[in-house]
């Protein structure tokens, strides 16, 4: 227990040591004198009334005093000896070195550790600072003692071949509710969910934030097989608890669960003791090393530091739409959730608002206004509850539905509701199923990662010959468990649709991260190698989903289909998850609502019965463009715009917008469309339409070349025609502007909005345009494709949104519509006065610049939320541009 | 240690109380006030008597009556090197928590003999020398003060089973 201490920081140095006054072996104590030293400052000296004053230089001797208890054991320093700066000046052996301290004191001496003297720099509590106790927050030890502990734990475990591991409660294991009803339910024979509630036990805690909530009873529904899943893990694992709970919450549930503390012992951490009301952190019990440490939670986003050892369960959700009662202080979920049909309308409105909201809450974390406003919530919620009684609520609802539907179909026997005591009462449909199986699954996962552990520890055991335990030969669990989850996945590459909301960076993203962690690859968009499409079934993207059809190899399955796989760690059989039914959002009703919430509903509906339209035949979608002579195509756009708002044309605009439901109203779209607008030339526009409409036929060609060359290469950078074709879309109507406008705004947001669709149908596109260009002008095409897959590179990076349109173009086009082989013709004739394409191309580039500012500012207005996206759609187009060197020439 | 400590407290009655039996309220307030409290370094467990109650004199402006109390009272303070007994809470590797009446103690591992090890596998987990002593939460031991800490109402000490007599009382 030697320390060296230096000489402080706050001598006046350089200075000069004149005499030691202690000898090695003294004791010494605090604030005792042990040397005395020397420094020279300048003193002003003189007659200071007449000012006649100059500085003499002095020299001034003062002691130096312990700042340390204990033995000295050598001094670093000598007699005579000048020193610059602060450094080690003796070595002392200490009685105690505090590594243990208690609200305080001293653990192992019982010294008071919060004295201060001017002697010492430091704190004798710092010295001890890492608190590792399951239920205590007042007992510290330092880092050394804490390695110690940590060390031991691992002997201890190795040697009966266990790991840990840390168990969250709360929609993991169980899920609790305060559902007066669920008391009722069980205490009435009668009622049709009286089977389901059999099993939950109730306990009361007086601790409830309220008056009302006070004395409430907490009712706790494990999730089904627990006790077995438990008793085998505890085989291998030695389980915490660790939950967001407060403590006397935690101990009772522990308490439900494990009657006979043989599962978790005192090993339970809360809310109470975790310092932090936002996140779970494992370095809180496990402060040096966290290999031998697995975690089983439902939620991700609060283990922030430890995601490796994490191995997220699907929530359980028995209590229909409570959720879990202890995350008022959590961020919102942002996870897929594969809840009924039910809870589904609250999700779908707490998804829609905006993304960022939740990285607000993360910035403030421990904010004494935040933390209050939460409590405040708990609170309400927690009366809501009591009083709204949710469970009752949708039973009713479900009883209402039921009468219905009898009286609907038959009237010869009365409704066994009426008297519910001769059939049995499960003929009522009831509110809670337990039909839950992840923990089967689960203890499955759990099981292989035990065994792989130690087949790789027992692996470098044998290699290494040694039995100490060190950082070498303790494998760690983080890694085993990605390589396990690695591999499951593997070769599958998925594109979402529907699923996130836009505006989310998929990649950073809780379904993204999750996907990648499983060892898939995430797509922003469809392309060719893309193996698996996952749809929300509640409101499909629809670009993306006719993009998919088009390639059959393409497997388009609901994102139950990859809860599935999370959950079984097994590429599940795609079968019972294909989705293959028709695009109805209108059908939907949990659909409008939400859609309320965004500006252009009416566009929406228009929007969506165009989508069934289109969706009736995809096939002959495809066809019915190569089938029709080249000048229809355009006029069947063109004739759209002009009339003005819900045209076949305009419907296809929308229908790029991937989930119309879930578009957080976006800023940038106001700041945007006008900056196209002046940078609009009307009169070359006119010219471009004209010669557009002119080269009709070459366009229809140029469909076929697509069509054909579907799979084929999609490297070079297509969008550019794509992109013209928007002005030549609103030049036409130059005089009916007005109506114009609305589409063009509506379209070049779609564009923006549409991120994930990246640029494979470029890709398609620009072979289509190869082709042409075989015919028209090849060499400009070619300096201008060049001229595209330079710049995306750079300007994709940050002009995000513009990448994001002509990524969006580009999928259009994947589809032979009239729309695209307008673009084409444009794009091709588009730069009429500039000389060729090469001209386009530059021009192109300016404007993207003026476009760039606009982003700029957009991105300084709009808070968080803006560079949150922004740095979305700059990864995707990263990505896209990689694929396709695809550009935004669109704006041009 | 326990001693009989002879204190004084001012107690403000509400000018509803004022009546016959002033004296009784004020009694029983004081006990209601301070009773179980710990005042600095020591608790006060009980009130033995009140030997002096005042005159009361009407406090201007709120027009409380203020008596000054003297009583009796049993009070405990803790002292460095004392021999108490307590009841063990918790157990963790560091060391156990033990509680005697009001005060709380933390025994660390490094103050218990050596033989006493810390037990995790067992349920509950436990400090045993794989004989006798077994401190799992529950336990009655005999601890000896080494270290005291007080603030405002409160108290904590560090105990020591290192020593004859000291550790688990065996029932």
């Amino acid at each position: 227990m030697t320390k060296t201490v230096g000489l402080g920081a706050r001598l006046r140095y350089p200075i000069t040591i004149v005499k030691l006054h202690k000898r090695p072996g003294d004791k010494i104590r605090k604030q005792e004198t042990l040397m005395e030293y020397s420094f020279k400052w300048m003193k002003e000296v003189g007659d200071t009334i007449r000012g006649n004053t100059w500085q003499q230089e002095q020299t001034t001797i003062v002691t130096w005093d312990s700042p340390s208890d204990g033995e000295l054991t050598r001094w670093l320093i000598r007699e005579g000896e000048h020193i610059l700066s602060d450094r080690k000046a003796i070595e002392v052996k200490e009685e105690c070195s505090h590594e243990i301290q208690f609200q305080g004191l001293c653990g192992m001496c019982g010294k008071d550790m919060t004295e201060v003297n001017w002697a010492v720099e430091t704190r004798d509590t710092a010295r001890a600072p890492i608190n590792m106790v399951h239920d205590q927050t007042n007992l510290t030890v330092s880092e050394v003692h804490a390695q110690r502990t940590e060390q031991e734990l691992q002997r201890r475990l190795l040697q009966s071949r266990k790991l840990s591991l840390v168990v969250d409660l709360d929609q993991t294991i169980i899920q609790a509710c305060i559902d007066p009803t669920v008391g009722e339910w069980q205490a009435d024979p009668t009622n049709p969910n009286h089977e389901s509630v059999k099993g939950i036990k109730s306990f009361q805690l007086d601790d409830g934030p309220t008056n009302l909530a006070k004395q409430c009873s907490y009712y706790i529904k494990m999730r089904p097989g627990l006790e077995s899943f438990l008793r085998s893990i505890a085989e291998m694992y030695e389980l915490h608890v660790y939950t967001m709970g407060t403590r006397a919450y935690a101990q009772n549930v522990a308490r439900v669960v494990d009657p006979d503390k043989k599962l978790f012992g005192n090993r339970v951490l809360s809310r109470d003791e975790n310092g932090s009301i936002l996140a779970k952190d494992l370095q809180r019990l496990f402060p040096v090393s966290t290999h031998m440490v697995a975690i089983i939670d439902d939620r991700s986003d609060v283990w922030p530091r430890n995601r490796p050892n994490l191995i997220k369960v699907s929530p359980y959700e028995f209590f229909k739409g409570i959720g879990d009662i202890n995350s008022s202080f959590l961020p919102k979920r942002q996870d897929l959730s594969s809840t009924g049909p039910t809870a589904n309308g609250v999700k779908k409105r707490k998804r829609n608002e905006p993304a960022p909201k939740s990285k607000d809450d993360a910035a403030a974390v421990d904010d004494p206004a935040v933390t209050k406003l939460q409590v405040e919530e708990q609170k309400r919620t927690f009366e809501k509850q009591i009083n709204d009684r949710p469970l009752q609520a949708l039973q009713e609802k479900l009883d209402k539905e039921d009468e219905e539907a009898e009286k609907a179909t038959v009237q010869s026997e009365d409704g066994s509701e009426s008297r519910s005591s001769s059939p049995p009462p499960s003929q009522r449909h009831r509110v809670l199923h337990d039909d839950d199986e992840e923990l089967e699954y689960l203890q499955q996962h759990l099981t292989s990662l035990h065994t792989a552990y130690y087949a790789e520890y027992d692996n470098n055991l044998a290699s290494q010959n040694t039995a100490a335990v060190d950082s070498t030969t303790v494998p760690d669990a983080g890694c085993i468990l990605d390589e396990l989850k690695g591999g499951v996945l593997q070769g599958i590459r998925i594109v979402l649709s529907g699923v996130l909301p836009r505006g989310i960076d998929i990649y950073g993203s809780e379904i993204g991260l999750q996907i990648m962690s499983f060892g898939a690859e995430l797509r922003p968009t469809v392309t060719k190698d893309v193996t698996h499409l996952v749809v929300n079934t509640a409101q499909p993207g629809r670009e993306k989903l006719l993009e998919a059809r088009r390639r059959p190899h393409i497997k388009i399955v609901s994102q139950e289909w990859l809860v599935a796989c999370f959950t079984q760690w097994a590429v599940v059989d795609e079968a019972p998850y294909v989705f293959s039914a028709r695009l109805m959002e209108e059908d939907d009703p949990d659909h409008r609502p939400v859609v309320s919430d965004d500006e252009d509903t009416q566009e929406d509906a228009q929007e969506d019965t165009h989508d069934n339209n289109n969706n009736n035949a995809p096939d002959t979608n495809n066809n019915t463009p190569k089938l029709t002579n080249g000048t229809k195509p355009t006029r069947l756009r063109l004739v759209p715009i002009t009339t003005g708002t819900h045209t076949p044309a305009e419907g296809d605009r929308r229908d790029e917008d991937d989930e119309p439901g879930l578009l957080p109203s976006d800023p940038v779209d106001g700041q945007r469309s006008p900056i196209d607008f002046t940078n609009m030339n009307w009169g070359t526009a006119d010219e471009e339409v004209a010669e557009f409409l002119a080269s009709g036929s070459s366009d229809e060609e140029d469909d076929d070349d697509d069509d054909d060359g579907d799979d084929d290469n999609s490297e070079d950078g297509g969008d550019e025609d794509v992109d013209v074709e928007l002005p030549a879309g609103e030049a036409v109507p130059a005089s009916a502007s007005a109506s114009v406008a609305v589409v063009r705004k509506r379209k070049g947001r779609d564009e923006e909005e549409d991120d994930e669709d990246g640029g494979d149908g470029d890709g398609d596109e620009d072979e289509g345009k190869g082709g042409e260009k075989g015919e028209n002008g090849a060499p400009a095409k070619r300096l201008r494709r060049t001229d595209s897959q330079r710049g995306p590179s750079l300007r994709n990076l940050y002009a995000t949104g513009g990448g994001g349109e002509g990524g969006d173009d580009g999928a259009g086009s994947g589809l032979p519509t009239p729309g695209r082989s307008d673009g084409q013709d444009v794009d091709m004739d588009a730069p009429p006065p500039d000389g060729g394409d090469a001209g386009g191309g530059e021009e192109e580039e300016e404007e993207e610049m003026d476009f760039d500012v606009a982003e700029l500012e957009a991105e300084f207005e709009a808070e968080f939320d803006k560079a949150e996206l922004e740095a979305q759609m700059a990864a995707e187009q990263a990505y896209g541009a990689g694929l396709t060197g695809g550009e935004d020439t669109e704006k041009g | 240690m326990f001693f009989l400590h002879n204190l004084e407290r001012r107690v403000t009655l509400h000018p509803s109380y004022f009546g016959r039996n002033m004296h009784e309220l004020v009694t029983s307030k004081l006990v209601k006030d301070v009773e179980g409290t710990c005042a600095g370094d020591y608790y006060i467990i009980a009130i033995m008597d009140t030997f002096d109650v005042s005159e009361g004199r009407i406090l201007p402006g709120s027009g409380l009556a203020e008596f000054t109390v003297g009583y009796r009272a049993v009070v405990w303070r803790p002292f460095k090197g004392e021999v108490i007994d307590a009841i063990t809470q918790t157990v963790n590797p560091h060391g156990f928590f033990a509680q005697a009446g009001p005060l709380r103690l933390f025994v660390s591992s490094h103050l218990m003999p050596d033989e006493i090890q810390y037990d995790a596998s067992a349920t509950p987990a436990q400090f045993t020398n794989n004989a006798d002593i077994v401190i799992e939460q529950g336990t009655h031991v005999r601890v000896k003060i080494i270290g005291l800490r007080t603030e405002v109402g409160e108290m904590w000490a560090i105990g020591s089973i290192n020593g004859d007599f000291l550790g688990c009382l065996q029932a």
